[in-house]
């Protein structure tokens, strides 16, 4: 890898770092268990590899803003996720920080 | 299938003891059901190689492992500023503490060079531990707040309240000055007169220490000739010294510090104070009249040289301290301006 592509995915993994955050506390609006949850948001454009999203889970849920519990379904034991009010309550401030973002850089190019 | 048991066992190893079970049942569940849908894609179960490919693509166990731990950083942002700080504090103050501790323990054995090469070659270490029990002691800090952060206090950066008003002035660089014409013009002046009046002195004493000449010609004591050797040496250093500021002068070449010719010079003056050192029998004053004196004025002698020879030691190792300070720094000073050309 070329020092500009190198530096380049510094900077993307930077960008996309905190989306992926957003984009999970907004899919599970709906109850998922992880890897439903990387499909679901798979299936909207927004891949994420397993050893990103399932730590992530877990470190969102040690914040209070995801809930969790194991479940059987399928004959397999699995654990699901929804979010927390606490987690509804700071999806909601993000999502209005990502959307003044979102029109601000709009507006500079 | 044996080769995922394989794999999550390997992530195991690497997990955090207290939630190990709980993650490898959930990292479990997930690739199971990954692995199901894959094979029903395909209608049949993954060829080894394909299951191999897969868990690659997932990566190493030790990274995925890594990904859980709740701890990446020894010491983390919001309390480096402060680790930086006060790391920089202790090395500086454990450097003058031990130069003056070494300064006075060599004093007062009466040691050699020997000694100083010692103390200076075993500073590093020093600096090292200082260091070393700094880390240690802010790495605690930092899992202390993560791993109970409502037990303990959040970390307050240094000076948390402060106000603009209360900010030192602008440093004036004096170092990167350029010298004034009239700075260089009184160095020449000076120093020949300097150089003239300390030619003077071997023939009329009195210029260097007044109605005390006659009284100290009236002691049983002399001069050992190793301070004729130590005069000619001051004397070749004043010499070469003003030399080279009179060829600046005439050059035009006044304006531009020299800090290598500084350092050089530092270097110089250890010779005379060593010379002094390594005087015979570490003699520096002698007596008159040995036969005569000796019985009343021996042990007066013996003392003077030894207090002498401790002092000159003492001078010695700070020459020898200020030298390593001004190399440090100097290439502390390299190393930013290449730094700065390269960025």
């Amino acid at each position: 890898m070329t020092l500009t592509e190198n530096l380049f995915e510094n900077l993307r993994l930077e960008l996309r770092r905190g989306c992926l955050t957003l984009a999970v506390l907004a899919q599970l609006k709906q109850e998922h268990y992880g890897y439903t949850l990387r499909k679901a948001l798979a299936a909207r454009g927004m891949e994420m590899d397993e050893s990103t999203l399932y730590p992530l889970l877990r470190r969102l849920e040690a914040q209070g803003l995801l809930t969790s519990e194991w479940r059987e379904e399928d004959k397999r034991n699995k654990r699901f996720y929804k979010l927390s009010s606490e987690g509804e309550q700071i999806f909601a401030r993000l999502l209005e920080e990502w959307n003044s973002i979102n029109t601000a850089i709009s507006n500079l190019l | 299938m044996e080769l995922l048991d394989r794999y999550l066992q390997a992530v195991k190893r690497h997990l955090p003891w207290e939630r190990q079970d709980d993650i490898i049942a959930e990292l479990k569940a997930n690739l199971e059901s990954q692995l199901e849908d894959k094979e029903s894609e395909l209608g049949r179960p993954l060829t080894k190689e394909e299951a191999e490919e897969w868990l690659k693509q997932i990566g190493p166990p030790i990274q995925v492992a890594a990904r859980y731990q709740r701890q990446q950083y020894l010491i983390g942002p919001a309390v480096f500023p402060t680790y930086w700080f006060v790391l920089r504090l202790v090395l500086a103050w454990a450097t003058v503490i031990y130069a003056i501790a070494k300064t006075l323990d060599i004093a007062a054995h009466g040691l050699g060079a020997g000694a100083i090469i010692a103390a200076v070659a075993y500073l590093p270490w020093i600096l090292l531990i200082n260091a070393a029990i700094v880390t240690l002691v802010f790495a605690a800090i930092e899992q202390a707040s993560l791993r109970y952060p409502g037990k303990c206090a959040p970390f307050a950066p240094m000076a948390p309240e402060w106000s603009p008003a209360g900010l030192p002035p602008i440093e004036v660089d004096g170092e990167n000055k350029p010298r004034s014409f009239a700075k260089a013009l009184a160095e020449v002046i000076f120093g020949s007169l300097f150089l003239a009046w300390f030619l003077l002195v071997p023939h009329y004493p009195y210029l260097m220490f007044g109605p005390g000449a006659w009284y100290l010609a009236s002691l049983p004591y002399k001069l050992a000739p190793v301070w004729w050797t130590f005069y000619w040496c001051l004397v070749g250093l004043n010499a070469f010294e003003l030399t080279w500021k009179v060829v600046d002068f005439v050059r035009g070449a006044w304006q531009g510090r020299k800090p290598l010719r500084h350092l050089a010079m530092h270097a110089l003056s250890l010779i005379p104070l060593g010379l002094l050192m390594l005087a015979p029998e570490h003699a520096l004053f002698l007596m008159k009249n040995p036969a005569a004196d000796a019985a009343a004025h021996g042990a007066q002698l013996a003392s003077a040289n030894k207090g002498v020879l401790t002092a000159i030691t003492i001078a010695f190792a700070i020459v020898v301290l200020q030298l390593v300070w001004g190399v440090g720094k100097m290439g502390v000073d390299a190393y930013r301006k290449r730094v700065a050309a390269a960025q």
